[in-house]
């Protein structure tokens, strides 16, 4: 099961409305054979922009995160299940961030231009190219003298 | 002429050749083993630059919005550029894909930097980018 994280939004509401929402949003992922790695709370806030959800405008929320393992099937019906939900106002889903430690490029990107691979590369590229602006004269075009001025 | 012949005769007559002891390498005696040339790196190498970010070791996370604020202009919450942020390219393409993630989050805002953040420290200069840009 893949791991994923939902990032999701609350309308304002008391502590205990807060708890049973939060009750049916696990126990949603709990129907569908999930499991719950983490929640983490970040807080209730005001949103950087107004959101319109169910009818209504938030101008804050209750931030949780919600780290579960979960079929890759189940996501998209339990995006469906929270969509329907009164209390959410807003629901993302993402991959859990795995690391991939690669070193840093930034010296090679300093260099001047020339001796950068990628575009060494495109110079090679661009010699395999053919020019089709300039029009060049063919002499074998049955004419014995040239048509244009020279 | 006569005359030049003369200066010159003079000349050579007067040069007298000091005979002198000679140096060569088959009279000294220098064993060969502790004065070779030894292999070492060049100890001028300048050292390899790194983007801040791969310099602390941090991964851009859209739940750290604090820290992709930081890339944010403070007048229209667009992100800086490369030349300007001073990142390596998968840092800084992490950080522009943490950041579009954050503002769809509705953790940081599209049109403005967060004013609880705008007296965070610099991490660059917009004023001084790496390469010259047109505005």
């Amino acid at each position: 099961m893949p791991a994923y994280e939902l990032a999701i939004m609350l309308r304002a509401m008391p502590k205990n409305e807060l708890k049973s929402s939060l009750r049916r949003i696990s126990q949603a992922i709990f129907d569908r054979g999930g499991i719950i790695r983490n929640i983490e709370n970040l807080g209730f806030r005001p949103t950087p922009y107004k959101t319109s959800a169910h009818g209504l405008v938030h101008r804050e929320a209750n931030y949780f995160i919600i780290k579960v393992d979960t079929a890759s099937q189940a996501v998209a019906d339990l995006k469906e299940e929270y969509s329907r939900d009164v209390d959410i106002i807003r629901q993302r889903v993402f991959k859990a961030p795995t690391d991939i430690q690669d070193s840093c490029t930034l010296e090679d990107e300093l260099l001047p231009p020339a001796y950068r691979k990628d575009v060494q590369k495109m110079i090679d590229i661009g010699k395999t190219q053919v020019n089709r602006f300039t029009y060049k004269f063919k002499y074998n075009s049955g004419l014995d003298y040239y048509p244009f001025q020279r | 002429m006569a005359l030049l012949k003369k200066i010159i005769n003079r000349h050579i007559v007067n040069v007298r050749i000091v005979p002198t002891v000679r140096l060569t390498s088959n009279d000294v005696k220098i064993s060969s083993s502790d004065d070779a040339p030894v292999e070492i790196e060049n100890p001028y190498t300048k050292e390899r630059r790194q983007c801040i970010l791969c310099k602390l070791n941090v991964t851009p996370d859209y739940k750290n919005y604090r820290l992709l604020s930081q890339f944010q202009s403070p007048y229209t919450g667009r992100i800086y550029g490369r030349h300007i942020t001073g990142l390596c390219r998968q840092k800084q393409m992490q950080v522009e894909a943490e950041i579009t993630k954050a503002q769809n989050c509705a953790y940081l805002p599209y049109y403005y930097k967060d004013k609880r953040f705008i007296k965070d420290p610099k991490l660059f200069d917009p004023e001084n980018p790496i390469r010259p840009h047109r505005f």
